[in-house]
């Protein structure tokens, strides 16, 4: 699969859910940020990442998320992630970027929280 | 059990850094870590890494050397980069607080050294002889004891 196929996007509603089926390390982060770009080019502004497919990610992709949940914000919506792997959850806490970007337990709680 | 010692060498490029995690993470399960640990040294070796081709073998073609080494106490990693043009010098102590007292995690980028610190036992950035940058990084094997 390439890296698009990877990452592909679908809708419930109003919110754009986002499933990734690759581990987050440099090389697929810069696939994530180009579908997230697309989607503020398209004034799209509620966002879902589903992780359930995830079971690694790097700084360089917490980094992506972090900026792109920022500028969902400024346009009145915002970046909401799923499913995570405990190992993943940790990574954010270290960092401490899971008190910048919202974490849910579900994709329907993620979407409810909109 | 004696030093044991794996030498890899990777292109400087990113696309390859999967591979070498999974070589990173087998050889941790072969040496029990728990899967805890395991996640920890793959991300810490993922943050170096990253870091040596982003700011270190600028050049694909100079290469990453990964210098393997394991015993009855450690696993070290050790990470060579050839350096670039640009980047000459970039990991000096003065560069490496500011970089540390700049980060916030609200910020884009900065991240990746202050995880190696939280996830490695002992590690060290030191020039190299070749004009780049060697980063160390020590796990010791019976930090596994009180994991699950």
């Amino acid at each position: 699969m390439t890296g698009t196929e990877l990452i592909t996007t679908r809708e419930n509603a109003d919110v754009k859910i986002i499933d990734v089926k690759t581990d987050l390390s440099s090389y697929a982060a810069s696939d994530l940020r180009k579908v997230l770009e697309d989607l503020l080019m398209e004034k799209v502004n509620k966002v879902v990442v589903n992780f359930s497919e995830v079971n690694h990610i790097n700084s360089t992709a917490v980094g992506t998320l972090v900026g792109i949940a920022k500028r969902l914000r400024q346009n009145g919506g915002d970046l909401k992630l799923c499913n995570l792997a405990s190992t993943l959850t940790r990574t954010f806490n270290l960092i401490g970027a899971s008190s910048v970007v919202e974490i849910y337990e579900s994709e329907k709680s993620a979407i409810a929280a909109f | 059990m004696e030093k044991s010692r794996i030498e890899l060498k990777m292109p400087s490029d990113v696309y390859y850094l999967e591979s070498v995690r999974a070589f990173i993470g087998k050889l941790c399960e072969t040496l029990r870590f728990s899967k805890k640990r395991i996640a920890d040294v793959q991300l810490a070796l993922d943050e170096i890494c990253s870091n040596a081709v982003y700011h270190g073998s600028t050049c694909v073609s100079s290469g990453i050397q990964l210098q393997i080494s394991v015993n009855t106490r450690t696993l070290e990693i050790v990470v060579r980069d050839k350096g670039g043009s640009n980047t000459q010098d970039w990991i000096t102590p003065e560069r490496l607080a500011e970089i540390q007292e700049k980060r916030s995690p609200a910020g884009e980028g900065g991240h990746g050294l202050y995880l190696i610190e939280c996830l490695t036992d002992v590690h060290k950035l030191e020039a190299n002889a070749v004009g780049g940058t060697d980063v160390t990084a020590i796990f010791y094997r019976d930090a596994n004891a009180d994991e699950s």
